[in-house]
């Protein structure tokens, strides 16, 4: 499903582009934040500055889905735990389902979506 | 934290027998079951002056603004309601909302009523189901196209992962739910069912099976509430709503906490805390049952077993006649029905128990019944207690 961006978001889905995975961080706290807001959760009276995430982390949970209503199965979901300590749903790639373990070290790729849109999906290290 | 502590009690109830109800419009179901409900509790539609539904979302017949709808088709005027909608869990919230509106004077009489056709449901209704909104929070998790169950088989892989919780302890979820519904004439699904079974049957979304969700079926009902002390001089042997609590925290997969906790921590904590119990207080449960790790967590997050001990739990006989803990009665969602937000059915099997007159098993004598529902994936959580 082709995402809606906006201005919270414009910065995240441009860095994509050129191959660069934006997050959030709270000035005040130093704490990181995923997904983007015009506010910080962990102080909401500080705006959250970008900063471009290492691009590693680990998989703290996958499923692969056999039966969905949307693109042809199977695919797999997975949450990755950047080392910035945030969680991402995203998508495996370059592995098969019976190598999926939770706590692989994983690295971020760039997937087109479509012209217009690339999308952050993880590999093995 | 006394509260609304036995200030209402729920005195007349009816589930609709449907489980598939072709042609039949979801408001004519949830009519049906508020006349009978009232029935049941010696009362009449001119003395309801509280509604409550949520019947906007899929196949349960109206658009975002359901009350107005509803109350058209009705012929009523309430002076009182509330339309809030979490999910599954929305009619647990309406109880204790409307528990609170009949404590204040807001309301004297209040009917609660549910219902949803997916069986037969031909339109692909205008959605605001932040699911399907590729936009604000959900356009960073649509693009995957995560599905409903994505999230229960996220949690649920990441708890057999932290605890070694197993496919063969959740399975035990559903074969004892199943044996409840055995006994059920009402349920869909009475066919014995094994751990085997479920193992066997088909792969949805990793870890889980066909048979670790729950049914879809058509089917709805209605709950009539009013004050305790009106309660006494009606039909029905009043239940009271002795606890309540409620929590929304989060929609996003990647706002999921580490340790897998839900708002049911929140929800359970305040309902057993104005109600004055502990879960060793609980003679009979009804958790939602969305999927086979959703009792399981609840069972966590309510402290009826420590966190991580799910599994052992489930698998000890515990949810069954003469566990500790005998929890969804009447075949709960993975057996009996699940129109889609199922919370009302629970709360309605919960007050049968208390009541002594469930169609299906019964668990004797007991005095206090526990019903959690939760909304979305694990987004929401509402708890109640009721007792006699």
């Amino acid at each position: 499903m082709k995402p809606v961006p906006d201005n919270d978001s414009a910065p995240f889905w441009e860095g994509l582009k050129q191959g660069r995975l934006l997050i959030q961080r709270c000035p005040s706290t130093g704490r990181y934040q995923w997904y983007p807001r015009g506010h910080s959760i962990h102080d909401p009276s500080a705006t959250p500055e970008w900063v471009e995430a290492k691009g590693t982390g680990e998989l703290f949970s996958f499923t692969v889905i056999h039966r969905g209503n949307t693109r042809r199965p199977p695919y797999n979901c997975a949450m990755v735990r950047l080392d910035e300590g945030v969680i991402m749903l995203s998508s495996l790639r370059g592995i098969d389902e019976a190598d999926m373990r939770i706590g692989l070290k994983l690295r971020v790729d760039f997937e087109p979506l479509d012209e217009e849109t690339a999308l952050p999906v993880f590999r093995p290290v | 934290m006394p509260g609304i502590r036995n200030k209402a009690a729920i005195v007349g109830l009816h589930e609709s027998p449907l489980r598939d109800a072709p042609g039949i419009h979801p408001f004519r179901i949830m009519m049906d079951s508020i006349l009978a409900a009232l029935d049941d509790a010696g009362l009449h539609l001119k003395d309801v002056d509280g509604l409550c539904i949520a019947s906007g979302d899929w196949a349960e017949g109206g658009a975002v603004e359901s009350v107005t709808e509803f109350a058209d088709y009705a012929g009523i005027t309430p002076t009182w309601f509330n339309g809030t909608d979490v999910g599954g869990c929305s009619y647990l919230v309406h109880a204790g909302h409307a528990a609170a509106a009949i404590a204040t004077g807001m309301a004297e009489v209040v009917v609660i009523a549910y219902a949803a056709c997916p069986r037969w449901w031909p339109l692909t209704t205008p959605s605001f189901d932040p699911f399907v909104l590729p936009a604000g929070p959900g356009q960073y998790e649509l693009p995957y196209d995560p599905t409903l169950i994505s999230a229960y088989a996220l949690m649920a892989q990441r708890h057999m992962a932290d605890y070694g919780t197993t496919p063969a302890q959740l399975a035990e979820i559903a074969v004892t739910f199943r044996r409840h519904a055995a006994e059920n004439p009402q349920a869909k699904m009475r066919s014995p069912l094994s751990v085997e079974d479920v193992l066997g049957s088909t792969l949805i979304a990793s870890p889980l099976r066909r048979l670790d969700c729950c049914l879809v079926t058509d089917g709805g009902g209605a709950i009539v509430m009013t004050s305790a002390e009106r309660a006494r001089d009606l039909r029905r042997r009043p239940v009271l709503l002795s606890g309540f609590g409620a929590a929304v925290r989060r929609t996003q997969i990647s706002q999921i906490p580490e340790d897998l906790s839900t708002p049911a921590v929140i929800s359970g904590q305040r309902a057993f805390a104005m109600a004055g119990l502990g879960p060793a207080d609980i003679d009979v449960a009804q958790l939602y049952d969305a999927f086979t790790i959703t009792p399981l967590l609840a069972l966590e997050d309510l402290g009826f077993c420590p966190r991580g001990e799910g599994g052992a739990f489930v698998s000890d006989g515990n949810l069954g006649i003469g566990g500790a803990l005998p929890c969804n009665t009447d075949g709960g969602g993975m057996s009996s029905n699940h129109p889609g937000k199922r919370g009302l059915l629970a709360l309605i099997e919960g007050a049968r128990q208390l009541r002594g007159d469930g169609p299906g098993v019964q668990v004797e004598g007991a005095q206090t019944a526990l019903i959690h529902g939760l909304g979305g994936t694990f987004c929401a959580s509402s708890t109640a207690i009721l007792t006699v």
